[in-house]
């Protein structure tokens, strides 16, 4: 009766020697893996943004979370006039980074996305652009 | 019929078949770039390579070569799946593959190939074409870079459209699809080039970008504008119609389109379409609630049904659904007691209703479109009606070089189709149809080129005295045609075994009523050339639905007044109430102050409409509509083809069909239920009109239905109105330009990107006697007003003759046109 109380005792005691697990959050930060799949970016490449609206990223999409609009701009080229992923409905699998055939798209490290407003969880072109 | 063996299966096939067209009959696959099945085999790309065992294993095109008895086909084997490999390898060497930014992604057979066969690496390197982009033309993007070189462009608008806009230019790899002198494409913007190119060289530029292929959801559907009545499918995104898809395999045409079905479609989501109903307060319109608007409308009806009918009249446009016609035919009769309602200004159906019902007992066409390339000689009034028409003009294309048929004009001016090999056109004064029609029948008689039938039909003899009067010497010089042409061309005609006559109607064409309807008819019952496969006449009605407005007897049918007396109506006083559904009398009916005028002075004016119109802004209520793509029904078009329209987006705005307005409009005036759905009111004209007797909206399915037509035949002469000469004077002729089909055109922005305003046009001498020269600003003047229009200065306009076409609100030709067959102007700088 007595034996398993004292061994519950003794991991409690051995713990106050050991180094702590829990991260201090937001006071410490984590280290974020390299290829985790944290917040979208649209990559940018001689100041544009690099996607060219070809629309398979959101055909993609098992979530059907994003929007994408194309645009022709002065030299008749295609672009993404308007580009918007609805975060509170992605699923954060990445199948739009791995589809996107100009590599485009990147996830990025970033994974705090919490917010007050649902209108602030659908991140429309410029906050998605890639910030060097 | 001949037998052989593809793949292990045994087909059998007319001898005329490819192994191409065999082996789709057997349900195997043979992968194509270059083969379209409305056009010659052509043999360019070597991607149908099969392998025929009598040939010693030889690899050899299907798509060009004939069967023959006992063939022994191989579709895939190694070798040919190698070959295959190569031609997609050479093709991709030089080829940009911008899949991401290139419309044709998705529905595009290089990228479908290379996918099916695996092509991953290219075994050569070269660079890429560097060719210059045609951004310039308003319709079509032509990016030669991906270009295959499968000719398709160049041969459908040579074969069927016979444009000719395209040719193979430069030798060897520099060889391209080039244009007149390499410019930027100037054409008819027909699309059929962009319709059948196999890759993303030819794209929409109104579509362009707007969608991605896969993600269109797919509507089957019939073009809105004219009668042809052409099967088309709409590609709708988002509750947007955003494109017309090609369907090779969709209607008699096999989805050929011209542009304004093609490229028109802008107008059913335009911005200028009406959201809201609008009531007139203080003398402005303003937005008001469906209730609102709807209890004032049923409650002035009402006043005007206790008053006895006769001071509400109906004027409606023939591009509603029949169920909509239908209704609104019910609405006056039932609802209101009243027999004043009518359509294109009434003259341009009375060739049906009038002419057509005396002479041929029926109001419809005695031929299909069918009997086109079944005939052996095609008389056409009018080099107009490939403007009016375009898909029937293909048809007339295909059957003068394919199946050599001959082919007449009589024409007021010279035209495209005239140009046509074996055409030969006999240009008249304006106006003067009914006169030589006459003469030509004279001919038949003095010379005894009859038919044995026809002394039988009734009014033989009557018919006999009257054409007295038109013998080729006497009407020759007031036709402005030689005796000895009229004698040909009623001697062509008499001895042809079959011959069609091909009369296009319209707003613009006053002069084609009634009485050259029976002109027709008496040449056809005198040749005995009725009643029979390619033979009897083709009554282009203009607008989608003409055909079925005149069989629904949208026209006064008991001594009511028509759309000419509707007006001196509404001006006298006589009638208060006035209901317009889709018309657009201010630019389109004759007279244009006349019509402002009777408008104004209307007590009370609804007006059903998609856009407010220069009509719908003198409206008291403005009701929205819905287009032919929120809603369901049936058309009927020429050839009395009926066939079905599907709802492919939701109402714009809080526009209602013209259906539920009339529906709910019937059933409070009448005080009976109203009708369930569509396919209720189609089981009524089923139940009520014989033409349609046993048909049901469900059997209609794709493809729809011919109407069954009967004929009563009856000479009943027609004279020739004397068309007064002024002297000095030009003859102005109204009508259809290609690019616009009544006003509605104005709203889509593909023809407005080609043919954004009014014009006339005018022959080389006059334009150089009078120093005008293209794109000058000119005067016209008439008895009836004056207007400034744009000068288009051509070769299709003899001395003397102008034509101007009819559908722009702004500087309208209605304002000094007033209803004649011909209008005597002067021009002036
Ligand atoms: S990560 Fe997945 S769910 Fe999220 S946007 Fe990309 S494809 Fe859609
Ligand atoms: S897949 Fe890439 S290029 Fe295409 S739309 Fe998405 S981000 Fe843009
Ligand atoms: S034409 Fe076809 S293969 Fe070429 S870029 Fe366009 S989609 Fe790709
Ligand atoms: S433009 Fe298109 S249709 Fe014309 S030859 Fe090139 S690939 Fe063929
Ligand atoms: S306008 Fe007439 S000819 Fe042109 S696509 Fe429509 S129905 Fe066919
Ligand atoms: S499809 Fe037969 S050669 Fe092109």
């Amino acid at each position: 009766m007595i034996m398993p109380l004292l061994q519950g005792l003794k991991i409690t005691f051995l713990h106050m020697f050991k180094k702590p697990v829990t991260l201090q959050y937001p006071k410490e930060r984590p280290v974020v893996v390299p290829n985790y799949r944290g917040l979208h970016a649209l990559k940018v490449s001689h100041e544009q943004a690099k996607c060219v609206a070809c629309y398979l990223c959101p055909t993609v999409c098992p979530a059907k979370c994003i929007t994408v609009e194309a645009g022709e701009d002065a030299k008749h080229d295609k672009y993404a006039a308007r580009y918007e992923i609805d975060l509170l409905r992605c699923i954060f699998c990445g199948y739009c980074v791995e589809a996107c055939p100009v590599d485009a798209l990147k996830m990025t490290q970033e994974f705090e996305l919490a917010n007050y407003k649902r209108e602030d969880f659908v991140f429309v072109k410029e906050r998605l652009l890639e910030k060097k | 019929m001949v037998n052989l063996t593809i793949d292990d299966t045994q087909v059998t096939v007319p001898k005329d078949a490819t192994i191409f067209d065999a082996a789709k009959a057997a349900g195997i696959r043979i992968p194509i770039l270059c083969h379209d099945k409305k056009l010659q085999p052509f043999g360019g790309c070597r991607m149908c390579l099969v392998e025929v065992e009598q040939m010693k294993g030889r690899q050899i095109p299907a798509c060009t070569t004939p069967v023959t008895e006992g063939m022994i086909v191989r579709t895939t084997t190694d070798e040919i799946v190698k070959a295959r490999k190569l031609v997609l390898e050479l093709l991709l060497l030089k080829h940009p593959i911008d899949c991401p930014v290139c419309d044709a992604a998705g529905d595009c057979d290089l990228q479908n190939l290379t996918y099916e066969y695996k092509v991953n690496l290219n075994r050569f390197q070269d660079e890429k074409f560097q060719h210059q982009i045609d951004y310039e033309n308003p319709l079509i993007e032509r990016d030669m870079n991906r270009c295959i070189h499968c000719g398709k462009c160049a041969r459908i608008c040579d074969e069927i459209v016979s444009y000719g806009a395209y040719t193979f230019m430069n030798r060897g790899i520099e060889a391209k699809i080039g244009t007149e002198f390499d410019g930027p494409l100037n054409c008819e913007f027909c699309g059929s080039c962009v319709s059948v190119c196999p890759v993303g060289a030819l794209i929409s530029r109104p579509f362009k970008f707007k969608a991605r292929w896969w993600a269109l959801n797919k509507v089957k559907s019939v073009c809105s504008y004219c009668g042809t009545g052409c099967q088309l499918t709409l590609g709708v995104k988002d509750g947007k119609v955003l494109t017309t898809i090609y369907d090779e395999n969709q209607g008699f045409h096999n989805g050929q389109l011209c542009t304004r079905g093609r490229f028109g479609y802008q107008f059913v989501n335009s911005d200028k379409r009406l959201a809201t109903p609008l009531i007139r307060k203080n003398g402005v319109l303003q937005q008001a609630s469906w209730d609102e608007a709807l209890t004032l409308v049923a409650a002035k009806l009402a006043e005007a049904k206790n008053a006895g009918g006769k001071a509400v009249a109906g004027l409606v446009t023939a591009r509603l659904t029949n169920e909509e016609l239908f209704l609104f035919k019910k609405l006056f009769k039932d609802g209101l007691g009243s027999d004043n309602i009518d359509h294109s200004a009434g003259y341009a159906h009375a060739a049906l209703t009038a002419g057509a019902m005396e002479s041929f007992g029926t109001v419809a066409s005695p031929a299909a479109i069918s009997d086109i390339q079944a005939s052996d000689l095609l008389l056409v009034v009018k080099t107009d009606a490939y403007e009016t028409h375009p898909v029937l003009g293909f048809e007339i294309n295909l059957g003068v070089k394919r199946k050599e048929i001959d082919l007449r004009i009589i024409s007021d001016k010279r035209g495209k189709l005239a140009k046509l090999p074996k055409a030969v056109t006999y240009v008249h004064k304006p106006g003067q149809e009914v006169a030589l029609v006459n003469a030509l029948a004279q001919v038949i008689l003095a010379e005894n080129l009859q038919d044995a039938t026809a002394t039988g039909i009734e009014g033989f003899e009557a018919l006999k005295q009257q054409l007295a009067d038109y013998a080729p010497e006497n009407v020759a010089a007031t036709c402005g045609l030689d005796a000895d042409a009229i004698k040909n061309l009623a001697r062509d005609y008499a001895k042809a075994a079959k011959a069609l006559i091909i009369l296009p109607l319209g707003l613009g064409y006053p002069g084609h009523g009634k009485a050259l309807a029976q002109a027709i008819a008496n040449l056809t019952l005198l040749t005995g050339k009725v009643g029979k496969e390619g033979c009897g006449v083709l009554y282009l009605g203009e607008k989608n639905n003409s055909q079925g407005a005149a069989d629904l007897g949208v026209y006064p049918t008991a001594g009511g007044a028509d759309a000419d007396a509707i007006m001196t109506g509404c001006l006298n006083g006589s009638i208060k109430t006035l209901i317009v559904a889709g018309e657009n009398p201010v630019v389109s009916y004759p007279d244009r102050k006349r019509v402002e005028a009777a408008l104004d002075k209307v007590e009370f004016l609804v007006v059903q409409d998609l856009f407010l119109t220069e009509t719908a802004a003198k409206a008291h209520v403005v009701l929205p509509a819905c287009s032919f793509a929120e809603k369901g029904g049936t058309y009927t078009s020429v050839g009395r083809a009926v066939q079905r329209i599907n709802q492919a987006i939701k109402p714009v705005g809080e526009a209602r069909s013209d259906f539920a307005i009339l529906n709910g409009l019937v059933a409070s005036l009448t005080g009976s239920a109203p009708y369930a759905d569509v396919a209720a009111v189609f089981a009524e004209i089923a139940a009520t009109v014989p033409a349609y007797a046993g048909l049901s909206l469900a059997e209609l399915g794709d493809t729809g239905a011919i109407l069954p037509v009967t004929i009563k035949p009856r000479f009943v002469p027609a004279g020739a109105a004397v068309i007064p000469v002024e002297s000095g004077k030009l003859a102005l002729v109204t009508g259809s330009a290609l690019y616009h089909c009544g006003t509605m055109s104005r709203f889509g922005e593909g023809p407005m990107h080609v043919c954004p305003e009014g014009y006339v046009e005018l022959g080389r001498d006059d334009a150089r006697a009078l120093s005008v020269k293209e794109g000058d600003t000119v005067v016209v003047k008439s008895a009836s007003g004056e207007l400034k229009l744009k000068a288009k200065v051509g070769t299709r306009m003899p001395q003397g003759v102008v034509f101007a076409p009819y559908h722009f609100g702004e500087a309208s030709v209605n304002s000094i046109a007033a209803g004649a067959a011909v209008t005597w102007v002067s021009i002036s700088k």
